[in-house]
């Protein structure tokens, strides 16, 4: 559970088509405190997924700096979980294995990273796939296996970019309050992107809106915790805190 | 009951009798399905034969070559030159599969490893094996370093070409998870790389074996002093059609047998067990 600090970070990159340099995103800045989950949300080219990729240290950032507890990132590390929206599970391991694939890197033993990863495969539901492949599993169980196992890494801060885009809308729903009952439980640092608004506002403490590589605003979601779609489809905080966030996005 | 009750019923077609009795065989002998389907083929070659369409000289039937399988395997001549053949097969192919698949792997993961060596890696594709053989036997006169050379050369290319598609095909997120999971570069390789790149590379493999196996037969044809295509080639000169038949058996069967007892199973506990590749 540590800080994440985002300070004027900037991405231009060369276009070889349009043969000019392009802003992706521009003097970003964002600080998300220690268990906080901290929602990013705006249209598909906004530059969301951009930040997400540069602060998990796949793309290098052209300005600004990045901190993970007050440390500078230097490239991908297991401090920085990831889930991605693809799943990105290992065809050929079980589930058991995917889950021990960070204790693994770290040099943990065969019975200890069994071990812990049959708890976190216990947290989601899941002991009964442990020895299934990944194939054999719907989407929704694939994706609870990718947040399991980036959990079981005990990552410092957790990156989630549109985990539950590729899922079917009732299991969203589900997949979404699990994963406020795991934040609940664990108080992982969250960062998490969507282009979903409800999504983003029913998972987190502060929403942030981004449009054209830019922090539009930051609005705060003091809704109690945990949450659920019964109650809060009709709760009026809830509904004019959407309604706020998708008139910001819309006139994005 | 009216007729038209009657013709509602579904009445059991012979062919549907058929099928069910082949699917309970071959559940029951699943050897079926491999020979089963070359018993028309076998028979029209024993009718032509019979029928003496050509002078039994020209054409033996399965008989012809079936005794000369046995008087072959009783004499030793066979075994020895089926050893002989798999043996420089193996070597040739574990040869050519250890420099192939780490050479597939740099360069399907550098930049400049695939500037540098792509380009000479299709000029020398170009100039297939057999088109070495002559330099080879200047060099290396007629003997196994010429033979091994053949099939190294041979099995190299599809397996280095498979597994440069195959790392380059691996999906760009599953790097990225392991890196994020702690990964150090090196181990991406081995935990990510390779096992993405195994179903290519073993299509890399089914072809380079395929060619190895022609390329050995031809090899051996020419420089060979034993082996299956030496066989061949000694039966030419005796005017021996029937072992030159045999010969041509023995390849197609020890291949499907590569396939069914060795390729097959590999693939359906890898690309096929983990979804990776359809049925």
């Amino acid at each position: 559970m540590k800080a994440l600090t985002i300070d004027r970070l900037s991405k231009t990159y060369f276009d070889p088509y349009k043969g000019t340099q392009v802003t992706a995103v521009r003097d970003v800045s964002l600080q998300v405190a220690p268990g906080e989950f901290v929602s990013v949300v705006g249209p598909s080219g906004c530059g969301k997924t951009t930040i997400l990729n540069m602060i998990a240290g796949f793309l290098p950032h052209t300005g600004g700096e990045i901190r993970v507890d007050g440390r500078p990132i230097e490239g991908p590390g297991p401090d920085r979980g990831v889930v991605f929206q693809s799943f990105a599970l290992f065809p050929w391991k079980t589930v058991l294995d995917n889950v021990g694939f960070g204790p693994k890197m770290r040099g943990v033993p065969r019975a200890e990273r069994d071990r812990i990863a049959h708890e976190y495969l216990a947290l989601a539901g899941l002991s009964h796939a442990a020895d299934r492949y990944p194939a054999e599993l719907s989407g929704g169980m694939q994706q609870r296996v990718g947040v399991v196992r980036a959990l079981a890494n005990e990552p410092d801060v957790l990156l989630m970019d549109e985990p539950f885009a590729s899922v079917d809308a009732q299991t969203r729903l589900v997949l979404q309050e699990e994963l406020t009952r795991i934040w609940q439980q664990r108080r992982t640092t969250v960062l998490f992107i969507t282009h979903d608004v409800p999504e983003a506002v029913f998972l987190a403490n502060r929403v942030v809106v981004m449009s054209q590589g830019r922090v539009l605003e930051e609005i705060e979601v003091p809704l109690a915790h945990p949450r659920r779609w019964d109650v809060l489809v009709e709760d009026d905080a809830f509904k004019s805190l959407s309604a706020r966030v998708l008139q910001r996005v819309r006139t994005a | 009951m009216s007729a038209a009750a009657r013709s509602a019923i579904p009445r059991v077609r012979w062919h549907h009798r058929l099928q069910r009795g082949w699917v309970r065989a071959t559940t029951a002998w699943p050897g079926l399905r491999s020979v089963l389907p070359f018993v028309p083929l076998v028979f029209s070659w024993w009718l032509v034969a019979e029928l003496e369409v050509f002078p039994r000289a020209f054409l033996p039937g399965p008989g012809d070559v079936a005794r000369s399988f046995v008087s072959l395997v009783r004499k030793g001549i066979l075994p020895e030159y089926l050893a002989d053949s798999i043996t420089r097969l193996a070597v040739g192919t574990a040869a050519g599969v250890a420099i192939a698949i780490p050479l597939g792997v740099l360069i399907g993961m550098s930049r400049r490893a695939h500037a540098a060596l792509w380009p000479p890696l299709l000029f020398f594709q170009a100039v297939g094996d057999i088109a070495w053989l002559p330099i080879l036997l200047i060099w290396f006169g007629f003997g196994l370093t010429t033979m091994t050379f053949v099939i190294v050369y041979t099995v190299l290319f599809p397996v280095v070409l498979n597994t440069v598609l195959g790392i380059r095909s691996v999906n760009t997120d599953l790097v990225r998870a392991a890196r994020s999971l702690g990964a150090s570069r090196a181990r991406v390789i081995w935990e990510v790389m390779l096992p993405g790149a195994l179903p290519n590379i073993m299509t890399g493999l089914r072809n380079g074996l395929g060619y190895g196996w022609r390329a050995l037969i031809a090899a051996e044809i020419i420089v060979g002093t034993s082996g299956i295509g030496f066989l061949m080639f000694d039966a030419r000169r005796a005017g021996s059609v029937v072992e030159i038949m045999l010969g041509m058996v023995v390849l197609g069967v020890l291949w499907y047998a590569v396939d069914a007892w060795i390729l097959a199973p590999i693939e359906r506990a890898t690309g096929q067990r983990w979804g990776m590749v359809t049925r």
